[in-house]
């Protein structure tokens, strides 16, 4: 990761972003590269499709004939190159249990887990928040002693236990949310929550040490001194100040919700791209695998582009000087 | 310093690219009808594990796939659930002109939903359609014995390759499409919005959630009572059980045994039906080593606790059997004795063999129930054998069981079913020297079983599978553990009698409100 060659020319100050921009762009594009090789070989070291979508008493001659109709019986290193032009064509393959293209099951399940991550991430911020910063003020008191266990509690529960309990006592017993499915609007809030629960848990923590630490600093005691009120000081000094671990929390959730929430769309039949990926790695269908992985990756993989491209730009001292490790 | 504007950039980065992606979520999704009920009787909602793979009844025929489209299609055969006969559906009549030529007659005046007449064309299309290499058909391996199928007015002419006495029964899983409109939008849109000619239409669906379908105005059968249908994909057991509480739902398919007592205890309905699934022990008599004797084999069979495997493991939704075949398959030999729990005798086999202490390598995948395959090995171990569990997923499973040099160890554990209610679609698969699957040979056996597969006379075909299955409870180169029902829970008010083919024909359910 270390960036020695444009450290000379630092003279001038457009080049080396340029430059920056370049090497960035271009790592991006070889770890993308490397996914998808490494997804293609993965999948293709975990057993034939064609045994699974053939029927059981089918002979080898029609498992072959099933092999030859999903081009698995051409040399693996044919088949490399048959995806990777395919693939610069845009074409992510096509799937060989539901008959689609990849690309279309894809975009079809996107939009329920993109709701699904925002909804989730409201509450994180909500709940995670309000929590650390209430758990920070009270320290040793009652808001502390009350929130601590229940924010244990999200971080100790899995989703498909919290999932469960969830439906059990808002579906089964007082009949007021549906249990599963997404036919209504009330459909998203019991998954947002089970969701959320993990990392609302995580962000309370964090926002409850960073505002102990802000507490204990000098310009929080001068603040105090002049008069100023609890909210003022929450509103004026804190969050700006709080804001910066918390986003970086919340910008990684982000990547990681969109990548598919398997266990929680698994337990609310939420046919979000986590229920697809589950469905796809048990078929072998590879295509879809393929494609959902790649996604996946290039959400990652933009995310850190755009954070190096903004970094560079805000402070363009870290496009010329090397960086630390960490 | 740095590092907080690194952070600030990433949460700028994050929040940048999940506004840009929500701009796309508001296109793409279809309206939702399932909680509006269609006038003149109920909507049932039905919690299916997973979503059909396919709504084209030419491609998948899993058992989800087949839960729905086998409602907006009609079969050309029917099997009538109490005789296990064939019986007459789209076809009225048919007779064999010779040993390989078939012809149906098809019944008159039968629609699809878009208004179009159901021929005899369209039947042969259906067949062709399957047949043919590039629509890549899962199916196809079902209809290979068919050599052509043609359509002329109401008689439907199919030609095997060789006599099929199988024909028939595949012939009850062919659903029939319109020649003309597949042709007209083509298969990927056919399969995204199906025209058939069933007692239900197909209305909406939302992809890996849910599809509905409503009572067909102009079915030529009897009227369904149910007037909607909403199949929902809902993969967690738990959650299918909490949907039945809740009353989200009134039927789920694939209920596990040990579900069984919280539906009673809920009050729900608990219905189940033995199916031709089987669940077995299959040895490698080639590389097996200890198993390649049949003493070892005998005293294996001898080992096993059938009726705890029943009852405690299953919770009595499963059935003794005599042989790798179920009761339903045609050709299963009532003769035979069950097999016997005897671990007495089987300690005694192994000594005798030698092989005491041994270690055998039992294979199986995580798709079955580890706790028969733990139990098996446990029963194994006590007669004297030490047994190694090896489980690996599905697809290794088979490469490594199918595999021709015969070197997945010396037990399998397996489910079977042909979907075919035939002993040909078992015996022949799992023994006859040179399948993928068979690990054993024998002349003898494998003589009964090609001719049992190209005579047509039942009787005769009844007597070679005694012969041929006699030959097996000898050499014992599997054991049927028991045969699998299929269970499902339902609400109180829903009447369903499921059956051996897991037909899930809605037509023939009542829902009362």
């Amino acid at each position: 990761m270390t960036t020695t060659p444009w450290r000379r020319s630092g003279a001038r100050a457009w080049l080396p972003i340029t430059r920056y921009l370049g090497a960035r762009i271009g790592q991006a594009v070889i770890a993308l590269f490397g996914v998808t090789t490494a997804v293609f070989f993965a999948l293709r070291l975990s057993g034939n499709p064609a045994l699974l979508l053939a029927p059981q008493n089918a002979t080898q001659q029609e498992i072959n004939q099933i092999s030859q109709q999903l081009g698995l019986n051409v040399p693996v290193w044919r088949q490399y190159l048959n995806y990777l032009g395919n693939l610069l064509h845009g074409n992510l393959g096509y799937s060989y249990v539901q008959h689609e293209p990849a690309l279309t099951l894809l975009t079809q399940r996107l939009p329920y887990t993109i709701n699904l991550t925002l909804a989730a991430l409201a509450i994180t911020i909500v709940f995670g928040v309000g929590a650390g910063m209430i758990m920070a003020l009270t320290r040793g008191g009652w808001g502390e002693r009350i929130l601590m266990p229940v924010v244990l509690a999200g971080q100790a529960m899995p989703a498909f236990w919290t999932g469960i309990l969830l439906i059990l006592v808002f579906s089964v017993t007082f009949h007021w949310l549906p249990s599963s499915g997404d036919n209504t609007g009330t459909s998203l809030i019991l998954p947002a929550i089970t969701l959320a629960s993990l990392s609302a848990a995580t962000v309370a923590r964090i926002t409850r040490g960073a505002v102990l630490e802000q507490l204990s600093r000098d310009y929080v005691r001068t603040a105090r001194s002049k008069g100023a009120g609890t909210w003022r000081l929450i509103w004026r000094h804190l969050l700006r100040n709080v804001s910066v671990p918390v986003l970086t929390v919340l910008a990684l959730e982000t990547a990681n919700l969109l990548g598919g929430a398997v266990v929680t769309e698994e337990i609310f039949a939420w046919p979000g791209i986590g229920q697809l990926t589950i469905q796809s790695v048990n078929d072998r269908d590879f295509p879809v695998v393929q494609a959902i992985v790649i996604f996946a990756a290039t959400i990652y993989i933009v995310i850190n582009l755009v954070t190096d491209v903004v970094y560079g730009f805000i402070d363009p001292r870290i496009a010329v000087a090397p960086k630390e490790a960490g | 310093m740095r590092a907080h504007l690194r952070f600030c950039a990433a949460a700028v980065a994050a929040v940048a690219l999940a506004s840009g992606l929500a701009a796309c979520s508001t296109s793409g999704t279809p309206g939702s009808s399932a909680s509006s009920s269609t006038a003149g009787g109920p909507t049932l909602t039905v919690d299916l594990p997973s979503h059909p793979a396919s709504l084209d009844p030419g491609l998948q025929y899993d058992t989800e796939s087949y839960s729905v489209y086998r409602n907006i299609f009609d079969q050309l055969v029917h099997r009538d659930p109490t005789t296990e006969q064939v019986v007459p559906w789209l076809a009225t009549s048919w007779k064999q002109d010779n040993s390989t030529t078939w012809t149906f007659n098809i019944r008159k005046g039968v629609k699809f939903s878009n208004g179009e007449p159901l021929t005899a064309a369209d039947a042969a299309f259906s067949i062709e359609r399957i047949l043919t290499p590039s629509f890549a058909s899962q199916q196809e391996a079902n209809f290979s014995a068919i050599a052509s199928a043609t359509g002329t007015g109401d008689t439907l002419t199919i030609k095997t390759k060789y006599p099929s006495p199988t024909l028939l029964t595949y012939l009850t899983t062919l659903s029939v499409v319109p020649e003309a409109y597949v042709k007209k939008v083509g298969n990927a849109a056919f399969n995204l919005h199906p025209v058939g000619s069933g007692p239900y239409e197909y209305v909406s669906s939302i992809p890996g959630s849910q599809v509905v379908v409503k009572r067909n105005p102009d079915y030529w059968g009897a009227k369904p009572q149910i007037a909607q249908v909403v199949f929902r994909a809902v993969p967690d057991i738990a959650t299918r059980i909490a949907d039945l509480q809740s009353g989200e739902a009134q039927i789920a398919d694939s209920i596990t045994p040990d579900s069984v007592a919280q539906l009673k205890s809920a009050n729900l309905q608990v219905l189940s039906a033995p199916t031709e699934r089987v669940s077995y022990l299959a040895f490698n008599t080639i590389k097996g080593g200890p198993t390649n004797n049949t003493s070892v084999r005998k005293a294996i069979s001898e080992s096993i606790n059938y009726s705890a495997l029943i009852n405690d493991l299953e919770k009595g939704y499963a059935q003794q059997v005599n042989s790798v075949a179920t009761p339903l398959n045609f050709g299963y030999p009532k003769g035979l004795p069950d097999y016997s729990y005897n671990p007495t005798q089987a300690k005694q086999l192994i000594k005798a063999a030698g092989d005491a202490g041994q270690t055998v390598i039992m294979a199986t995948s995580p798709t079955y129930d580890p706790t028969i395959v733990q139990a098996i090995q446990a029963d194994i171990q006590a007669v004297g054998l030490n047994v190694k569990i090896q489980s690996t997923d599905q697809a290794t499973y088979l490469e490594k069981v199918q595999s021709p040099s015969h070197d997945w160890g010396s037990i399998r554990f397996g489910q079977w079913s042909c979907s075919c209610l035939d002993a040909d679609g078992v015996a022949y698969p799992l023994f006859h020297t040179g399948t993928i699957w068979s690990s054993y040979s024998n002349t003898a056996f494998d003589t009964l079983v090609d001719k049992a597969r190209e005579t047509l006379d039942s009787s005769t075909r009844l007597s070679l599978y005694a012969q041929a299955y006699g030959i097996l409870a000898q050499d014992v180169p599997g054991i049927g553990l028991f045969q699998i029902d299929a269970i499902y829970g339902a609400s109180q008010k829903l009447q369903f009698k499921p059956d051996a083919q897991q037909d899930f024909f809605v037509a023939d359910m009542k829902l009362s409100s």
